[in-house]
């Protein structure tokens, strides 16, 4: 035991010198750069779609050598990405940190749960797309999306959907832009309800919700099997991998809206310039890899890669429509 | 049958091949030395091994991670028992007669019986996975909000039974655990909640934190006199790790009502081992004829709860083989590992790669019998841990303490949390006042609150979903019998006596 405490407090010293050294900030001059490790956060648990975006991306720029250091991935859970989001408020100016983000990077802000949002950092590249789903139980009387909508609009309260965010984020609000979109008067009425610890997919299979609202690769293995049906996608045209090809999208059944569920690469606040620049310039070269198309393929991700200036517009234009639906809802906090 | 059981012997070609033999071997043993670890549990094993799974394969991998996941179950109990710590969440009910056993100077019977709870609480589950594994998750989805509401008031029902000594004491700790769940973020409406703009709480409070600070800093607060004083006693002479005769006859029948009870929480989304083994554990209490024993070295209350969570790490892994849902943590970094070999778990998992899928059920028979080869020897030199006088071993206590807060999120606000937490238990134990109506409220609040809120919502205010399923009025059986049956029993004996 004495020996494996020793480890334990070796394992500690090194954690904490390591994280001492990860914050050392960034210095006036970098002839070269990187010479040190960069950190990879994903600003959530182990195992969720920020997660895999992050590791995906470490992995490939390591495998194609495009990066000589290492690329350790941390998770840094909480807030939906508030907490970390602070955290990077505490890097101004390090060159040594990029972390993943999505919609809920905007949506947090603006439901007034973070007091930071994408201006507070330094949006590098927008990498892949992934798109929304609403899903159904295979004995659901639904069989379009069309139909829920109708429903809907009769009473706005009859349909009871469910998502694994929180309500005014993501799953909620990829609904609402689509129910707004199909003439849902009363955006406020509709039945949401959050399910954490992922169990959401479980409870629409036990009829207990009668739509679920998710991400689309997220229940390909029960799409595939049969066990739900997929009403609608969220994307402009249809994503086309084995099972998700079936799935009609949403304009496709006269709902003229898109969702994207686009994921990018950000820095922290006043990052370097040089620093910016190489990620720029790598990011660029790696989204023409062929090991980057294996792994967007093998996720169902569609690639949307925009370099920053481009992505910065993107986002400015993004929030504003977000603004527009927590606004109908009464969820917006600014 | 006929079909299980030659995917059984397919499963077994792939499990016995030694490259996976290996995998199961380490992976026992890096999730019992995890484990052991205060605050890394099994899903900071998994994720520290995702880079290493790209090079395994998928049934390497899977192999691999299900070993972390349940050597930690092996492995956490461990730290509860020697030090106050618990290892992991799904190790807490363990310190409850745990740690009180090993003060009274049976240690080795504790990790004892901890592991061979374990071993036969996974081996069963196993076994029961294989032959039910699918009508189980069919079983699992029937649990909607109203449904896992009834199921979490009727693990409170036993605090009723705990209280018993002070009713009032009992519900200052129960009404505290249930305030501190309360803080974060509230999915339902999306609304902060005693975070009083400190983004770090916007999460919750992670309950380990809580655990640590309660039970580990707790611990070195208490003993400061102690360690002044020199008084607290160092155990110098170790006997063989192994149980009597007596200890058996105790907690034969504990383990086995607590497996099928683990198991059936671990498939449930969601639930997990933790409520798995205070369940187990408040259960077991409900049952027994002295349950004044309890919490003061009984040794049935340390084999159930380690029956349920090594169950419940079995269980829970049948959502996500089979449905494609993880149903915790752990199996949802486990999951992303799939995904990123290329791997879609799902109902057609078991149909395109029934070798890879069978081959790690196969692989957990052998996981279970190595972590009980892995876990006897390692009790007796861990056991020495009793050896180390109270100067060196708080200070280590105190290290360990803080590396592990400090790992469950990379916060350093978690540090501080903790701290207050230790001031909190302090408080608590000078007021007489227990602690484990507290942190079982704090457990179960979030998700009670949560689900009661769900249920209403869903059934737009009609309270009738509560007894609308055959299940509900199941557990609303159960929660009255629960509450009643100690009373009936008390009264029962003063009857006798008088």
């Amino acid at each position: 035991m004495k020996r494996s405490v020793k480890a334990v407090f070796l394992l500690g010293f090194v954690c904490f010198a390591s994280a001492s050294l990860f914050g050392g900030g960034a210095g006036e001059k970098a002839p070269k750069y990187p010479t040190k490790p960069i950190d990879m956060i994903a600003p959530a648990g182990a195992g969720g779609g920020w997660d895999l975006t992050i590791r995906t991306v470490a992995k490939v720029l390591t495998d194609t050598k495009l990066v000589p250091v290492p690329l350790p991935v941390t998770n840094k859970p909480g807030g939906g990405g508030g907490v970390n989001l602070a955290y990077m408020q505490t890097k101004k100016g390090a060159d040594n940190l990029i972390a993943v983000y999505s919609p809920p990077l905007l949506l947090i802000n603006l439901n007034g749960s973070s007091p930071y949002g994408y201006k507070n950092t330094t949006p590098i590249a927008a990498l892949i797309t992934d798109y929304g789903a609403f899903v159904v139980a295979k004995n659901s009387k639904y069989t379009s999306i069309a139909q829920v909508m109708e429903d809907l609009k009769k009473d706005p309260a009859s349909v009871v959907i469910g998502g694994t965010s929180a309500v005014g984020s993501m799953d909620h609000i990829q609904f609402l832009i689509m129910a707004r979109a199909a003439g849902v008067k009363d955006l406020k009425k509709i039945k949401y309800v959050s399910f954490q610890e992922g169990s959401g997919p479980a409870q629409v299979l036990g009829g207990h919700i009668q739509l679920l609202s998710t991400g689309l690769s997220d229940v390909r293995g029960l799409l595939q099997s049969g066990d739900l049906r997929g009403l609608a996608q969220t994307g402009p045209e249809r994503v086309t991998t084995e099972v998700l090809k079936d799935i009609p999208t949403c304009k496709e059944q006269g709902i003229n809206e898109v969702f994207r569920n686009w994921r990018g690469l950000f820095g922290p606040p006043e990052m370097p310039e040089y620093a910016v620049n190489y990620w720029r310039k790598t990011i660029a070269e790696m989204v023409k890899t062929p090991e980057w198309d294996a792994a967007c393929r093998q996720n169902s991700w569609t690639k949307n890669y925009m370099d920053a200036p481009e992505f910065m517009a993107f986002l400015d234009k993004t929030n504003e429509d977000y603004k527009a639906v927590l606004g109908e809802i009464g969820m917006l906090k600014q | 049958m006929d079909v299980i059981l030659s995917n059984l012997s397919l499963g077994l070609q792939v499990a016995l091949q030694p490259i996976n033999i290996f995998w199961v071997t380490l992976g026992g043993l890096l999730g019992t030395i995890i484990g052991m670890l205060p605050g890394l549990g099994p899903a900071t094993g998994v994720a520290v091994l995702l880079p290493l799974t790209f090079t395994m394969g998928p049934v390497g991998a899977l192999i691999t991670m299900a070993g972390v996941y349940y050597g930690a179950m092996f492995g956490g109990s461990r730290s509860s028992i020697l030090i106050n710590t618990p290892g992991d969440g799904a190790a807490i009910a363990a310190t409850f007669d745990g740690y009180p056993l090993a003060m009274k100077g049976r240690a080795e019977a504790a990790l004892a019986i901890s592991a061979i709870a374990s071993f036969i609480g996974g081996m069963i589950s196993t076994i029961v996975m294989i032959f039910t594994a699918v009508p189980v998750a069919r079983f699992a989805i029937k649990f909607g909000p109203a449904e896992y509401f009834l199921l979490m008031v009727f693990a409170l029902s036993a605090t009723a039974a705990m209280a018993k000594t002070n009713v009032v004491k009992g519900f200052i700790s129960l009404f505290l655990g249930l305030m501190v769940s309360t803080v974060g973020l509230d999915a339902q409406s999306g609304v902060s909640r005693f975070t009083f703009g400190i983004l770090e709480l916007q999460g919750g409070i992670d309950f380990l934190i809580i655990i640590l600070g309660i039970y580990a800093l707790g611990e070195v607060f208490k003993s400061f006199r102690m360690i002044h004083e020199g008084s607290r006693k160092v155990q110098t002479k170790f006997g063989p790790i192994w149980i009597t005769k007596e200890d058996w006859k105790r907690c034969w029948l504990p383990i086995l009502r607590s497996t099928p009870l683990g198991f059936f929480v671990g498939v449930l989304p969601g639930a997990g081992g933790t409520m798995a083994a205070l369940m187990a554990y408040n259960n077991e209490k409900n049952l027994s004829k002295k349950p004044e024993e309890f919490g003061k070295g009984a040794i049935e209350g340390l084999a159930a709860p380690e029956a349920a969570n090594n169950a419940a790490s079995v269980g829970a892994l049948i959502p996500m083989m089979t449905l494609g849902i993880p149903g915790s943590g752990t199996t949802a970094v486990m999951m992303g590992a799939l995904l990123m070999l290329g791997l879609q778990p799902g109902p057609l998992l078991f149909e395109k790669h029934p070798d890879i899928a069978w081959g790690m059920i196969a692989s957990m028979i052998i996981g279970n019998i190595v972590c009980i080869i892995i876990n006897m020897p390692l009790a007796k030199m861990l056991v020495r841990v009793l050896a180390i006088p109270a100067r060196y071993l708080f200070p280590i206590v105190l290290g360990l303490a803080f590396i592990g807060t400090y790992a469950i999120n990379n916060s350093v606000a978690d540090l501080f949390i903790m701290i207050i937490f230790g001031l909190i238990g302090l408080f608590m134990e000078k007021a007489d006042i227990p602690t484990s109506p507290m942190i079982l409220a704090g457990i179960v609040g979030g998700m009670m609150e949560q689900s009661f809120r769900q249920a209403r919502l869903i059934s737009g205010g009609d309270w009738s979903i509560f007894w609308g399923s055959p299940i509900c009025i199941t557990l609303i059986v159960l929660t009255v019998a629960s509450i009643t049956w100690p009373i009936l029993k008390e009264i029962k004996r003063k009857k006798a006596g008088s």
